[in-house]
């Protein structure tokens, strides 16, 4: 509490991040403490009590509430429901898919033609792997977005670029038009159905309905196990997570925060104030696409596999239920409820809780998780509509 | 079946047949009528060893002394011979028909189709008549059937004459004809005879006489005849030659790829065939000399440059045949025309085809846009059941249904229980339909009650929430029904299709739907403009906050369009479940649609979301035209559509006005 | 004194209705001006056309010396030219403090980018305090703005005005449901503020347009009835007419 009439109020408030924001230092020494434990407790680099797809489920997991803070900055903060963030988490995936699939198909055709008595020409080396990566969907040509799949440096660029100007054109389209509220959300619906019907075709050079597989083998790091690799990822998720939180805490700390939580509160007021909200919201928008392709960048080599399946409208909405079971308005919120919700979620589904017994019904997770998942959600919304980052915020409060 | 043979037809029949026999059989002609029990057992003793040996030569004869007789069961009796099912009896050379009952033989008396005797297979000689002479008994036997009197025999006979056309049945159908009196008959013989004279007949004239007639007829066997009569085959001559009949020159590196011409000609042996890349890296492959390939390294060998330079040494070694450059195939190809010549040699024929040909594709353009406009019809009706209850409970209550699927869904599943405990399909849809519609109606209801009242301010998530609730009754469905498609099948007078010609046919169950949203359209219309509800359902859409001071009660407003938008769900559930699947999943394949259906239509307004159903049905038809293999390619370029729509018409193609519009 | 905006020949149609027509009006800087006029004259949506958030079917809006079109600029390029509004409803964003209110409404920079980076300077946080203090909020400026009373949102959406630092400030009903206390105060803040900027008020309390004393414009479906000093129009026979009702 601020003491009144005093001097000190007209003092400017050069007042660093973390001082305003105390979660944000709690939350990454948290998230260092994880990494630290999870890199200890690892098959790969530490006593081995976690699998190696344990370890890999978490760093997924770390991606996933990568994508769910932007889905909070967005929605929770912008007041734009969108429902098509996991396109963008997608088109980083293939991004980056495009490069694992063709350089390791590159090296393992070299390696075979390695011991032919004539060397292989260029042509014959791309046609060779042409071949191997485009014979399930008929094709013996090419298609030209592959033009640079060898490149490493050009696909990481692909990575921020293809999400960052899909949600360019997108949104300002959009927004331009003052498409707003649920008119907005199912418009971003539609983006992510056309785009998912896009990849589903054969024809369009992605593979269609097989996407894109064996993206765990990491090129120039073959010799590499999976144990190792699988710690390598996660430190590099939980980085991505980290500058991603402090990002987007920055962002929304300030006077721009300020201005997009004012946008979401009253869009008509803030232009009268002379700020253009179509920039804004532009500028959110683009941004947290671009950050949602990294996070599905650094998901899918995790993951092994990507396919249309993944960007379907559906991924988009159980998104929206992650950060609204986690909390709007606030970042750790967000990634409370990824985390949560997935966690259980492959946990539950997976088999691993036990069922419960009714009697003469057998109460099966795998049947149930989702009518529970569904109707709690529904209570989520009709009484904690803070969510369980409300929880915290309720304890703070109660404390002093 | 010949007894009861009309006069004017049997006299033709002989007139013709006479004609046609006459230079053979002309001595067997005049053979008393005998007042037999065996008439045709008489008749064909007359011609004994004509019936037990046949050949070309004595058919005929056979065939007039039968039709002269005109006795009952000749044209059963000549079925049986074609089909080897007639054989002799050594002792006495009565002919019967014979019917094989492991290893025996019945002996079935041809005249009154009475057991005879069993027999063994050995002791009866069977009649084998050979190709050329059971075609002279068809061409007789079509005869017979062109003239019965019965006109679904002669369409049976005209059908099975148009599946195996033949040369021989011109006469027949000639003469058929001209004694031919339903019209209707007589315009398809008229057909058949053009289709055969197209194809059969030698004279120019009468030809294009024939394909003239063809033209416009959309039917396959039409099409084929002139696609047929425009068969062409590529070739090649040093100058072109005069007797051919060309359909066009080919110029290599133009309308023809430069290395397929030349292929044509080395595959002719005109000139050396051209190396590959495969070729000159095995014939590299095969002339390694200690690590080198004409001096060149190995290593080096990894691009085509080098290996060309390498093979060329082999070639001036004399190891390999010589490369075959650019230039030397151009001036091979050069030497030479290259043409596409019709198989049909005149050139007056193969033009009127083409006419012919150019004018049914005219017609079939027309009635494939006609086809077209059904589909679009029929699935813009499905697409309006789909999305007028969410129309409806968007544009009274600004609320986005999410379990709008699952409520068709529903509906879908009320219709298969039904259907399990009421085996009669008509009375089970008939049972199905108030009952969906009250299922659904009642957990609309629920859901109003239970969450979205509580949302009324918080629209984003009510969004949310009845997306909550449409994965739990998913995944509920799931528990109940399995995951596995239900059948929900349509009553028998449903099952059909109505086709107008080859090209356009709708199924019955489509009509139906059609009918069913123009019902739904007319009641929603009716409830809205005539009744006290409708009247409080458009001023709570328009202003609810005055609405509300005019003493209209929002709550039971609310209650009841979100009833009504959810009950029409399920009625277009069952409707939905007989046009496709009930699966757990059906519900969102459609949501998506609908959305964009209400969206692309305008909010609160049912000639809106008509006109939007109406827009996304033409329109994903009409992309389907361009690109017909690919559905999915469609749906996104219709989705785009979409999109860019929005961005021109933000509020729909019905868009309330002023402030009204609540902005 | 020269004139600042001059609306001339404006009429708007909502479905067949009315709401302005053939509207002129004009004000210069500095002014003080009262528009006064019975429900559904017009009032608030000549507002709205000013501001750029209707677009009147025929008409112009000029704006400044310069005569720049209003129509053709959006909402926010109106409101960065020099109009600020403040709407009938106080409309303050009541999820963030009183200080940050202020700062958002402070003239700087208002592209993204230059957002993302500012700093509140010294003579930022000066500015807020003086403005705080001169509608009487000094001592809650890190208070939730929704926690404010009624009246206090009102001054605060004032101060936001006055952060705006606009040549003209259009107020809908600035003393809707004020202590008479307050309305004072609202009074006193008007007219210091039209000192230097043109103001323009919508009021229906004739009290308190006395007290503002000013010229006052007279809307009746949707044109000017009568103009003059707030004494000079009430003795206009046609506007006793209008608001007593023929």
């Amino acid at each position: 509490m601020v003491s009144t009439n005093q001097p000190d109020t007209a003092r400017p408030a050069r007042r660093s991040l973390l001082h305003t924001n105390p979660s944000v230092l709690w939350f990454m020494g948290l998230l260092g403490l994880f990494t630290l434990g999870v890199s200890i407790l690892s098959e790969g680099m530490g006593i081995g009590v976690l699998s190696t797809s344990m370890v890999k489920i978490l760093g997924m997991t770390l991606c996933l509430c990568l994508i769910a803070i932007c889905m909070d900055v967005v929605w929770g903060y912008c007041g734009i429901l969108s429902l098509g963030h996991f396109a963008f988490f997608g088109l980083g995936g293939y991004a980056i898919g495009m490069w694992l699939m063709y350089a390791r198909t590159e090296i393992v055709i070299r390696d075979s033609l390695a011991g032919a008595t004539i060397p292989p020409t260029e042509l014959e080396v791309t046609d060779a792997v042409t071949a191997q990566i485009f014979g399930v969907v008929g094709s013996s040509e090419l298609p030209l977005i592959w033009s640079f799949a060898g490149s490493l440096p050009i696909q990481l660029a692909m990575v921020v670029l293809v999400p960052g100007l899909l949600a360019l054109v997108f949104g300002w389209l959009a927004f331009r038009s003052r498409v707003t509220g649920v008119y907005l959300s199912i418009l971003t619906q539609a983006m992510t159905l056309a785009l998912s019907l896009y990849l589903f075709q054969n024809d369009t050079g992605l593979r269609g309905n097989n996407g894109l597989s064996g993206l765990q083998n990491i090129p120039g790091a073959l010799h590499v196990p999976q144990s190792v690799l699988s710690v390598w990822f996660f430190w590099a998720s939980a980085f991505a997570l980290g500058a991603g939180y402090l990002l987007f805490a920055w962002v929304v700390s300030g006077k721009f925060g300020s201005v997009i939580k004012a946008i979401r509160d009253n869009e008509t007021r803030v232009r009268f104030l002379g700020y253009n909200v179509e920039g804004y919201k532009l500028f959110v928008f683009t941004l947290t696409a671009v950050v949602s392709g990294i996070a599905g960048a650094l998901y899918y080599p995790q993951a092994g596999i990507i396919n249309p399946a993944e960007i379907a409208p559906i991924a988009s909405i159980y998104l929206a239920v992650w950060v609204a079971i986690g909390g709007r308005g606030r970042l750790y919120g967000a990634v409370i409820g990824a985390a949560t919700v997935s966690l259980m979620s492959s946990w539950l589904t997976g088999g691993g809780a036990p069922n419960i017994n009714f009697g003469s019904y057998r109460f099966l997770w795998t049947d149930w998780w989702l009518v529970v998942l569904g109707l709690g959600f529904v209570a989520v919304t009709l009484f904690f509509p803070k969510g369980i980052g409300g929880l915290f915020d309720y304890l703070v409060r109660k404390k002093p | 079946m010949l007894r009861r043979l009309r006069r004017v037809p049997l006299c033709a029949c002989l007139i013709f047949l006479g004609l046609f026999v006459a230079p053979i059989a002309a001595p067997t002609a005049a053979h008393a009528q005998s007042t037999s029990d065996t008439p045709l057992q008489d008749v064909l003793q007359t011609v004994q060893a004509q019936v037990a040996s046949p050949s070309r030569g004595t058919v005929p004869d056979v065939l007039s002394a039968l039709l002269e007789r005109d006795a009952p069961g000749t044209v059963e009796f000549l079925r049986a011979w074609q089909d080897r099912g007639i054989v002799e009896r050594p002792e006495d050379g009565l002919f019967f028909v014979a019917h094989e009952t492991g290893g025996m033989v019945e002996l079935i008396d041809i005249d009154t189709g009475a057991v005879v005797e069993q027999v063994s297979t050995r002791d009866v000689n069977q009649i084998r008549p050979n190709a050329g002479v059971r075609r002279e008994i068809n061409a007789a036997l079509v005869q017979f059937e062109l003239m019965n009197p019965d006109p679904a025999r002669r369409i049976a006979a005209l059908e099975s004459a148009t599946r195996s056309p033949d040369p021989e049945q011109i006469p027949a159908l000639e003469l058929a004809l001209d004694a031919e009196t339903d019209a209707r008959i007589a315009a398809r013989m008229e057909r058949l005879l053009d289709l055969l004279n197209a194809r059969f007949t030698t004279d120019t004239a009468t030809r294009v006489d024939a394909i003239d007639g063809l033209r416009g007829d959309i039917s396959t066997e039409a099409r084929r005849v002139l696609n047929q009569l425009l068969q062409t085959r590529s070739d090649f001559a040093q100058t072109l030659p005069d007797d051919a009949n060309i359909a066009r020159i080919r110029t290599p590196g133009q309308d023809m790829d430069l290395h397929a011409a030349y292929r044509v000609l080395s595959d002719a042996g005109l000139f050396p065939p051209r190396p590959g890349r495969n070729a000159i890296r095995d014939a590299l492959r095969a002339n390694v000399v200690d690590g080198a390939v004409g001096g060149i390294p190995v290593h080096q060998l990894d691009t085509d440059e080098a290996r060309r330079t390498a093979y060329r040494a082999l070639q001036d070694a004399g190891t390999v045949p010589p490369l075959v450059t650019q230039a030397d195939m151009e001036a091979a190809v050069a030497q030479y025309v290259f043409f596409d010549a019709y198989l049909e040699p005149d050139a007056t024929v193969t033009d009127a085809a083409s006419t012919a040909l150019d004018s049914t594709r005219t017609r079939i353009g027309a009635f494939q846009a006609l086809s077209l406009s059904l589909d679009a019809l029929s699935l813009a009706s499905i697409f309006f059941l789909a999305a007028i209850g969410l129309a409806i409970t968007f544009g009274v209550m600004r609320v986005i249904n999410m379990a709008h699927g699952e409520f068709i869904m529903m509906g879908a599943y009320t219709g298969y229980v039904v259907q399990t405990l009421i085996p009669d399909y008509t009375v089970s849809l008939v049972v199905a339909l108030p009952l969906a519609f009250g299922v659904t109606f009642a957990a609309g209801v629920a859901m109003e009650r239970l969450v979205i009242r509580h949302l009324y301010t918080r629209p984003l998530e009510t969004l949310l929430a009845t997306f909550g609730i449409s994965i739990a009754l998913q995944q509920l469905a799931k528990n109940i029904f399995g995951t596995q498609a239900r059948p929900l099948t349509a009553p028998d007078w449903l099952a059909g299709s109505l086709a107008l010609n080859d090209i356009v046919s709708i199924s019955t169950l489509r009509v139906g739907i059609f009918f069913m949203a123009l019902a739904f359209l007319l009641l929603l219309l009716f409830i809205l403009n005539r009744t006290r509800l409708g009247l409080e359902v458009r001023a709570v859409t328009q202003n609810p906050g005055m609405a509300a001071s005019m003493g209209i009660n929002p709550d039971r407003i609310n209650m009841l369009t979100f009833g009504l938008g959810s009950g029409i769900a399920g009625v277009a559930g069952v409707a939905i479940g007989m046009y496709a699947q009930v699966t757990s999943e059906m519900g969102a394949n459609y949501i998506v649609q609908s959305f964009m259906t209400v969206v692309v239509g305008g909010v609160g307004s049912v000639f809106g979301t008509l006109a939007g159903a109406g827009l996304i049905g033409a329109l994903q038809k009409g992309i389907e035209w361009f690109n017909p293999t690919n559905t999915l390619a469609a749906q996104t370029y219709m989705v785009l559509f979409i999109i860019l729509f929005i961005q021109f018409r933000p509020k729909g193609i019905v868009a309330l006005k002023g402030r009204a519009a609540g902005d | 004194m020269t004139t600042l905006l001059e609306v001339s020949g404006v009429s708007v149609t909502f479905d067949g209705f009315r709401a302005i027509n053939n509207l002129s009006i004009a004000i210069s800087e500095p002014e003080l001006r009262a528009v006064i006029g019975p429900n559904g004259a017009g009032k608030t949506t000549f507002m709205d056309i000013v501001t750029g958030k209707t677009r009147p079917d025929s008409g112009s809006v000029r704006w400044g010396e310069r005569q720049v079109d209003l129509l053709k600029l959006s909402e926010s390029q109106i409101a960065k030219a020099g109009v600020g509004r403040k709407f009938q409803k106080p409309t303050v964003f009541e999820e963030q403090s009183v200080r940050d209110n202020l700062a958002m409404a402070l003239a700087n920079k208002r592209g993204p980018l230059s957002v993302l980076v500012w700093h509140m300077t010294t003579s930022d946080s000066a500015r807020i305090l003086e403005l705080a203090t001169e509608i009487g909020l000094q001592d809650r400026l890190d208070h939730r703005a929704g926690d404010l009373s009624h009246g206090q949102k009102q001054w605060l959406e004032i101060g936001m005005l006055l952060a705006q630092d606009p040549r003209l400030l259009l107020v809908d009903e600035p003393a809707a449901g004020m202590t008479p206390g307050e309305r004072e105060h609202t009074t006193d803040l008007l007219k210091r503020a039209a000192k230097t900027r043109a103001v323009m008020v919508i009021e229906h309390d004739m009290e308190f347009i006395r007290r503002l004393e000013c010229r006052v414009t007279v809307l009746h479906e949707g044109s000017v009835l009568a103009e003059g000093s707030l004494d000079h129009v009430t003795k206009n026979q046609q506007v006793i007419d209008v608001y007593l009702g023929r």
